[in-house]
């Protein structure tokens, strides 16, 4: 007889999703009404019944190159309909947890994430700690006595040290990133057919860009409104830091720019899309608490992480306009800490799921391509 | 009967469409003793009127033409032991599904006046059964379905004599500890309740238990069955008026199922012997006597197999659930694993799969098992997993969840194979023992399987289904069986769990105590229930061809040795299966006969030639043919005026002297509509459908012969629910007749 897999079933990483708040998977009889009722489901290979099942047995490798655990959008359409109340949204949410964590390059950095119930000070804590030390050991923690009336932060922060934080934050990310993402799309092509990933890229971006999948999630309308709105503000933040930079290098902008500036008006664009869209999330989660999945430590720390750092980058904006500068400078160190800590933590918390999903959609859409091709 | 009273109801439309002047005439060119109408025959003055008439002597017997006698069922009851009464259904029959006012619905009324004239004429008063009748019910088998039932039938104020075989009673569930749960929440185990049950029953004075015991012999009838048993303590004769055999089941024999690994390794146990090792105390793979890490469950091991069980045995599943809830309780790490194809826990024993599927070391994982191998440690393969093609699994102890095979046995077979034997000695050619030997050959194996060892002419215990079971009636009435006053209960009943076995056993129970009760009372039971008539049979004339001795679907008539029927009343169900069977037609009911049915169709009218309208007589059995008539009655779907329908027990009692009446008569077609035959079948008399197309079929033979299209005879298998068919069955059927022309015997 040909060798067969011999299946063990691991009882740490049943312990382990109990966790994550995945233990209702022991609920779960393989009905598949879950399968039956999910939109995103392709027919050819039906989630998240499957993934119950592994879960269940514990086969966390499985479970790691299984691209349906990054096709959920965790609509929670099965987990209402679950006729044994297994909570397969809940379950799947904490799979990708366990996945990030696995993933994880280095390793430890993941657990530490992936424990965010109890070392949530210490990710927090240490960024804003960091920048408290760094203006104070570089003499900026005080206010300049010859302060403007129209001040700009570069007076109170350079931007040399901005940048001498945030671009080897953004490169170590990036790198950690890089290494994981290797990972997972390894696992992904293990022994499947040939994928064009660059095939792949331009429709998963196309998707990415209208959320088109999460459209179909029908139950979670206001969900994606939330989210998609989230991610142009991010997209928007993100171009406008671009553009500030050439504004003070190359077009020698006088700082601060004038509220009616282009540059100005697309980054204050963005706080407001940033704002409406936390909001959106941030009273969903607090509200119906079955249709928004349970509410794990691991997801709460990146959703508060994420608040607060737009709320404090709204609020250091209005601080220099209308408050003291003592003020202001409290709220944007603050602010520079939560966003040192968005960026460490990136490859290690929920804020993975960009990765993970990214590179999923992109895998699933370049084997269409390739089958095509 | 004479002086027959005509009684004729005016209400619910009655009067109205037809002209009750002429069914008054025609009850004065009868000779009725009396003829009256009433607007609402069956209102209290309605009824007296025909209870005065009845009680005051004017009349001797009465007609009451107004609906049918499916309605109004107490309002006309009168006194059977004193008076005959019949029904015409003018409402259902004529004014409900033909036009008002036409010529062939007076012509309808008026021929089922003459033809219930008729058949009252033949009626007589009931005799009823005065016999001597022991309340005493014995239960055959001590387990939990016996015992229970033994309980039922003790608190109904009961005698009970329980015969277990084993030398303690309980049964297979005896030795458990914890059972699975019977009462909310439904998620943790339950106390065995047998040792309870069994130590009330012990000092229950009304209850007596015979251990180490079988049954020798019973002879008798439902009342009077005379029963000796074997014991420890030798033979013990009692009389019991009913009998409940709740003989179990065992497991299926695991050496037959090689690929499981039975017997190749001693790790791979069967679930009776897990239960017997947590009983003694211990969980120890037999190999070393070590405590096993991982055990992994096989479920529908020889169920659901065509080449095994091809049933679900439905105990398995909540079986191993058990066993789990147990392992887990006493031994947490222990990792036990389920390889299922379905978990079958119907009701609330889902909470309890869901309660041990939640427990740490608890798996579950759908597919089929192809291989165990190995010897201390194990190797299940599995093939076609849920988690997608094959896998194996480890494992230090494999438990089968055997099926379950009923230990009963099947009397027909145990008959054909004793007569066989008999054959091949006293045979009369050697060509005929040559064939006796073959049969014998083919049925060696029911030699010696007896269980009740009745002195049934038709074998020696119930007749068995497909698969073993013996045999009921598990559409309309479940616990019937093909002998009165005998009912199977618990696994020997059909595959079923713990909760269902208990609770079948005292369904039989009540079944049992219903037919002593009825027995007192002379009564017939199911499904004429309250019938007090008996048959009648006209010995004299018998040519002991023992065509009804064969044909009784419930075993009531014996033989002597010449081959006379003997008739044992209280088995008998009042079907008319026999007097259908009687070439000599020796065997009628007081209200029942082949004369009396006979005499409904001469008095039918048979029109001339020349009218060009066919007559045609529909024999329809009343237990679903006619309700379904009555059903398309009232929803008013009306059909062929030409057909005159004639009310009969069973398809089965027809005796083929009505064909032929019917033929020479003139009348140009007959259809004769019953119940279903076959596996699923409906009839409430077992065969009487299939009875009816066997002899039809020689009819329509001996038509041919004489020239006669056999299409003028049609054999119709109609559910209770089909009242839509029955309307275009009698059209169509008339259509037929039509198309065929007049019968050629018109006038002869």
């Amino acid at each position: 007889m040909a060798a067969i897999p011999t299946l063990l079933p691991s009882h740490e990483f049943r312990e382990a999703l109990r966790r994550r708040g995945g233990d209702t998977a022991s609920r779960c009889f393989q009905c598949a009404t879950c399968s039956g009722v999910c939109e995103l489901a392709p027919d050819e290979a039906p989630f998240p019944r499957r993934l119950m099942l592994l879960a269940q047995w514990g086969q966390a490798e499985r479970l790691a190159a299984d691209p349906a655990v990054w096709l959920c959008h965790q609509c929670n359409d099965c987990t209402v309909r679950c006729p044994r109340d297994a909570k397969p949204g809940d379950v799947v949410q904490a799979i990708r947890a366990l996945v990030i964590e696995k993933l994880a390059f280095p390793g430890f950095l993941g657990r530490l994430v992936g424990a965010a119930r109890a070392s949530w000070p210490l990710l927090v804590g240490l960024p804003i700690a960091f920048w408290v030390a760094l203006l104070a050991a570089t003499g900026h923690l005080a206010i300049p006595v010859a302060l403007p009336q129209h001040w700009a932060y570069e007076q109170l922060v350079p931007h040399v040290l901005i940048y001498s934080v945030f671009f080897p934050a953004a490169g170590w990310a990036l790198l950690a990133a890089w290494v994981s993402g290797r990972r997972f799309w390894g696992l992904l092509a293990a022994g499947g057919p040939p994928v064009s990933f660059f095939g792949g890229v331009v429709p998963a971006v196309s998707e990415i860009a209208t959320h088109k999948r999460f459209a179909s999630c029908d139950a979670a309308r206001p969900r994606r409104f939330g989210h998609l709105t989230l991610l142009w503000g991010f997209v928007g933040a993100a171009v406008t830091s671009g553009l500030l930079i050439v504004g003070i290098y190359v077009q020698h902008l006088a700082m601060p720019l004038a509220l009616t500036h282009p540059y100005k008006v697309l980054g204050n664009v963005s706080a407001v899309l940033l704002v409406i869209g936390a909001t959106v999330l941030v009273a969903n989660r607090l509200g119906d608490g079955r249709k928004a999945g349970a509410a794990t430590a691991f997801d709460n720390y990146f959703l508060t992480v994420v608040a607060l750092v737009i709320v404090t980058g709204v609020l250091s904006e209005v601080a220099r306009l209308a408050l003291t500068p003592e003020f202001a400078l409290a709220v944007y160190v603050v602010h520079l800490g939560l966003v040192l800590c968005l960026f460490l933590t990136f490859p290690y918390s929920k804020f993975a799921h960009m990765l993970y999903r990214s590179l999923t959609m992109v895998h699933q859409l370049g084997g269409a391509e390739a089958s095509r091709s | 009967m004479e002086r027959l009273g005509v009684f004729l109801c005016s209400g619910c439309g009655i009067g109205e469409a037809l002209k009750l002047e002429g069914l008054t005439a025609i009850a004065e060119e009868l000779g009725a003793a009396a003829c009256r109408t009433h607007p609402c025959l069956c209102s209290p003055e309605g009824a007296a009127e025909v209870r005065a008439a009845l009680d005051d002597g004017t009349v001797g017997g009465a007609l009451v033409a107004a609906c049918s006698a499916r309605a109004k069922v107490e309002a006309f009851a009168f006194d059977p032991t004193r008076h005959a009464v019949e029904r015409v259904s003018l409402r259902e029959q004529v004014v409900w599904s033909h036009p008002a006012g036409d010529e062939d619905t007076q012509a309808l009324a008026e021929d089922l006046l003459r033809m219930g004239y008729a058949r009252l004429a033949k009626a007589g008063a009931a005799k009823p059964l005065a016999e001597a009748i022991e309340r005493t019910v014995l239960v055959v088998g001590g387990g939990l379905a016996g015992l229970t039932a033994a309980r039922t039938a003790a608190d109904l104020g009961h005698p009970v004599v329980v015969v277990e075989k084993a030398a303690a009673a309980g049964g297979s569930l005896a030795a458990l500890a914890e059972v699975v749960p019977a009462g909310p929440p439904y998620d943790t185990l339950h106390a065995n309740p047998l040792p309870g049950l069994i130590a009330e029953l012990t000092a229950n004075d009304g209850v007596r238990i015979f251990t180490g015991s079988t049954v020798a012999s019973i002879t008798g009838q439902p009342g009077q069955f005379h029963v000796t048993l074997a014991t420890p303590a030798g033979e013990v004769a009692l009389t019991a008026g009913a009998i409940v055999q709740a003989t179990g089941s065992r497991p299926y024999d695991a050496t037959r199922l090689g690929h499981l690994g039975y017997g190749a390794s001693p790790n791979v146990v069967t679930a009776a012997e897990l239960d017997a090792m947590l009983a003694a105390g211990g969980l120890k793979r037999p190999s070393d006597g070590a405590v096993p890490r991982r055990i992994v469950f096989i479920q529908c091991a020889g169920s659901r197999d065509p080449d095994h069980l091809p049933y679900c045995s439905a105990d398995c599943c909540s079986a191993t659930l058990r066993q789990i809830a147990t392992i887990h309780h006493s031994h947490p790490e222990v990792e036990t694993a389920v390889v299922y194809r379905d978990i079958r826990t119907p009701g609330q024993l889902e909470r309890f799969f869901l309660a041990v599927q939640q427990q740490p070391g608890s798996l579950f994982l759908r597919g089929e098992v192809a291989s165990v191998s190995g010897n201390g440690r194990l190797e299940v393969a599995l093939r076609d997993t849920a988690l997608g093609g094959d896998a194996a699994l480890e494992a230090d102890l494999v438990v089968l969840a055997l099926g379950l095979v009923p230990n009963s046995a099947d009397g027909e077979a145990i008959r054909i194979h004793s007569d066989a034997v008999r054959r091949a000695e006293k045979g009369e050619s050697e060509t005929q023992r040559e064939e006796a030997r073959k049969v014998a050959a083919q049925y060696a194996s029911h030699q010696g399987t007896e269980i009740l060892h009745l002195d049934y002419r038709q074998g020696p215990d119930l007749p068995a289904l497909r698969y073993g079971f013996p045999d009921s009636h598990f559409i309309c009435f479940p616990y019937e069986t093909r002998r009165t006053g005998i009912y199977a209960a618990g696994t020997v009943h059909a595959p079923m769990d713990a909760a269902a076995a208990a609770e079948d056993g005292a369904g039989a129970a009540m079944k049992a105590v219903q037919c002593i009760v009825a027995a007192e009372r002379g009564e017939a039971v199911h499904p004429r229930a309250g019938d007090i008539t008996v048959p009648d049979f006209f010995l004299q004339r018998c040519t002991q061809c023992k065509r009804c001795t064969e044909e009784c679907p419930f075993g009531t008539l014996n033989e002597d040795e010449k081959g006379t029927p003997q008739l044992n009343a209280l088995r008998c169900r009042r079907c008319g299966i026999c007097m259908g069977a009687c070439p000599e037609r020796i065997i009628s009911f007081p209200d029942y006969s082949v004369d009396a049915v006979a005499g409904m169709i001469k008095a039918m009218s048979v029109p001339e030639e020349v009218e060009e309208k066919p007559r045609i007589l529909a024999l329809m059995c009343e237990n679903d043919a006619l309700p379904a008539l009555d059903a398309a009655a009232t929803l008013r779907r009306g059909w062929n005026p030409w057909v005159r329908v004639i009310p009969i027990r069973c398809l089965g009692s027809t005796n083929i002297v009505w064909i032929a009446d019917s033929l020479s008569r003139g009348i140009d077609g007959v259809i004769l509509i019953g119940c279903k035959s076959g596996d699923d079948y409906q009839c409430h008399y077992v065969r009487g459908s299939q009875l009816a197309q066997t002899r039809l079929g020689n009819v329509q033979e001996t038509l041919q012969r004489l020239a006669l299209e056999p299409e003028r005879i049609r054999v119709v298998e109609l559910a209770h629910d089909e009242f839509a068919r029955v309307p275009e069955v009698l059209d169509e059927f008339a259509a037929t007749i039509e198309g065929l022309g007049p019968n050629p015997m018109k006038g002869f």
